[in-house]
């Protein structure tokens, strides 16, 4: 029976869209956060990963790319060449000597002194032997033997520092396995935490939907007229400032001698008569109306009207759809079916134009009803 | 005859002092000869600066400690910053060193005032033995680990020519 009234109470979507956007917003949130937590571990990473392998692996060219003791024990065999070689024997040895010098200063470096036993001996015999070279009191032969243990040194201290080297690369490849695991699980982890924090959100966007709903439900239900399911006044009026600066039509309903049909039927009929009286209104115009129970046996209806004469063709339209219907009334003093009072008025909509209309449109009712009733009166002055 | 015997001939003096001073050319020849002049290259200009005369002008002392030698070392130069713009009228952009053990490098970022060019250390010239005749480092290094060498791999040492890259 509702379901042909064109519903009063505008079913307005805005709190679904609402709900919509914040759904739409906290899906971007989670994309970002999950996007910010993977780019801060790829970058802590990063940061981890990119020293350690310019450590390792960028020395190329750098004051320890090659060893100390690699160069120094390079240097000593460019003495012992120069030292056996077929220039003059002072040349020979200043050529050493020169060579000798650069061994050590390569060599004489703390962490060979405190790491390998071998390092202060030979620099002590490189010391005497740049000193006797000096004095020229060494025969070249002796001096190259001499420096055999320095180069023995020097083999060990680069043989040890390439197996510490790599050691330290294979720890730097575990650490390296390790934080790719660290890497993986975090994650996962971040992803699984995304897929239950994004979980927990659906629940809770789901629980304040049906809140929302609820509430608009209730509001709903208090803009309707629980007995005919049509509009309330409060419906009414926010059906009027919805529809700003539009030019509307009023029409008020009244029931003549609903009083007697009530005592006569009784009230269940009565209300009976009401439901039907409300369709009837609402066929009558086409569903091109939204109606109103203001109370008790009064109705209104507000629909679209462009001039007047479409408001007293809507008026006459209602007076001979009723008559057509001709529902029964035992008790209408004037032997009548059920009759009613009709007044309507035309206006556009405002905050304050509203209140003069239907005034003007009960004036239209009250003069129906002083002049007999079962007719339609509508005021033309706005 | 005392009086001969006591009067020495003039030739055999000039021979003693030039014995003397043979012997002890002899013996630090090689040394001396071998890096006597720091080389400022700017361009096609050339310019030696002989060691004395930078060990003169090295006017800052502090002590600092060496971890290549392990222990604080009292060490004295020049604040490498203003002695580039006293040689090349500006802080380069570069510097390509040369060593006198054939190491060279490319550097940039010397427009630092932390970076000092030493001559001495402990009150003794630096030596091709003790990393010289002249060597740069970071009179402050913060707090890299001293034990980890590779943190300072921008001390150059045995510094023989300084190469402005413009």
């Amino acid at each position: 029976m509702t379901s042909k009234i064109k519903p009063s109470v505008q079913p307005s979507m805005r709190p679904r869209v609402i709900a919509r956007q914040h759904r739409y917003l906290t899906w971007l949130s989670l994309s970002l956060m999950s996007f910010l937590g993977l780019m801060v571990l790829i970058v802590y990473e990063s940061r981890w990963v990119y020293p350690e392998i310019q450590a390792y692996f960028s020395q190329t060219g750098s004051l320890t790319g090659q060893q100390l003791a690699t160069r120094s024990r390079v240097y000593l065999q460019q003495a012992q060449t120069e030292l056996l070689s077929d220039q003059p024997e002072l040349e020979a040895f200043d050529a050493a000597l020169v060579n000798i010098e650069l061994a050590y200063g390569l060599f004489d470096v703390h962490v060979y002194r405190r790491q390998y036993e071998c390092a202060e001996p030979s620099l002590m015999d490189m010391d005497r032997l740049m000193a006797r070279l000096q004095q020229r009191e060494i025969a070249p032969v002796v001096a190259v033997s001499e420096l055999f243990m320095p180069i023995e040194c020097l083999t060990h201290i680069e043989m040890s520092q390439l197996d510490r080297r790599g050691m330290a690369i294979n720890d730097f490849s575990e650490s390296t396995r390790q934080h790719n695991q660290v890497l993986t699980y975090s994650s996962l982890l971040i992803f699984v935490m995304g897929l239950v924090f994004w979980w927990l959100h659906e629940r809770q966007l789901r629980r304040t939907d049906y809140a929302t709903q609820e509430t608009f439900e209730w509001m709903q239900r208090a803009m309707r007229d629980p007995l005919t399911g049509i509009g309330n006044r409060s419906a009414l009026h926010q059906d009027v400032l919805a529809k700003k600066h539009q030019s509307l039509g009023l029409i008020l309903v009244d029931i003549d001698f609903f009083k007697q049909y009530n005592d006569a039927y009784g009230h269940p009929q009565g209300d009976t008569l009401l439901r039907q009286l409300a369709t009837l209104i609402g066929q009558t115009f086409n569903d091109e109306a939204q109606l109103y129970r203001l109370g008790g046996d009064e109705f209104a209806a507000l629909l679209l009207c462009p001039d007047t004469a479409t408001l007293k063709n809507y008026c006459q339209q209602l007076i001979k759809g009723l008559h057509e219907a001709n529902f029964a009334h035992p008790a209408h003093p004037d032997n009548k079916g059920v009759t009613l009072s009709v007044g309507g008025s035309r206006f556009v909509a405002g905050e304050h134009t509203f209140a003069y209309a239907y005034e003007a449109a009960d004036k239209a009712l009250y003069r129906v009803k002083a002049a007999g009733r079962d007719g339609w009166q509508v005021t033309e002055d706005e | 005859m005392n009086a001969v015997a006591l009067h020495r001939r003039p030739w055999v003096g000039a021979r003693d002092r030039l014995a003397c001073v043979l012997i002890f050319v002899g013996i630090t020849l090689p040394t001396a000869a071998f890096a006597q002049a720091l080389n400022m290259i700017n361009g096609d200009v050339t310019q030696k600066i002989a060691l004395s005369d930078l060990r003169a002008i090295s006017d800052t002392t502090f002590t600092l400690y060496d971890p290549y030698q392990g222990r604080d070392v009292e060490m004295q130069g020049v604040a490498f910053r203003s002695f580039l713009i006293d040689h090349f009228g500006a802080v380069p952009p570069a510097l390509h060193f040369t060593a006198w053990d054939d190491y060279e490098v490319t550097l940039e970022g010397w427009d630092d005032p932390n970076w000092y060019l030493i001559t001495l250390e402990d009150g003794d010239p630096l030596t091709i033995r003790t990393r010289g005749p002249a060597r740069l480092v970071e009179r402050d290094y913060g707090d890299r680990d001293v034990e980890n060498l590779r943190d300072f791999n921008d001390w150059i040492w045995m510094i023989r020519s300084i190469e402005a890259k413009w």
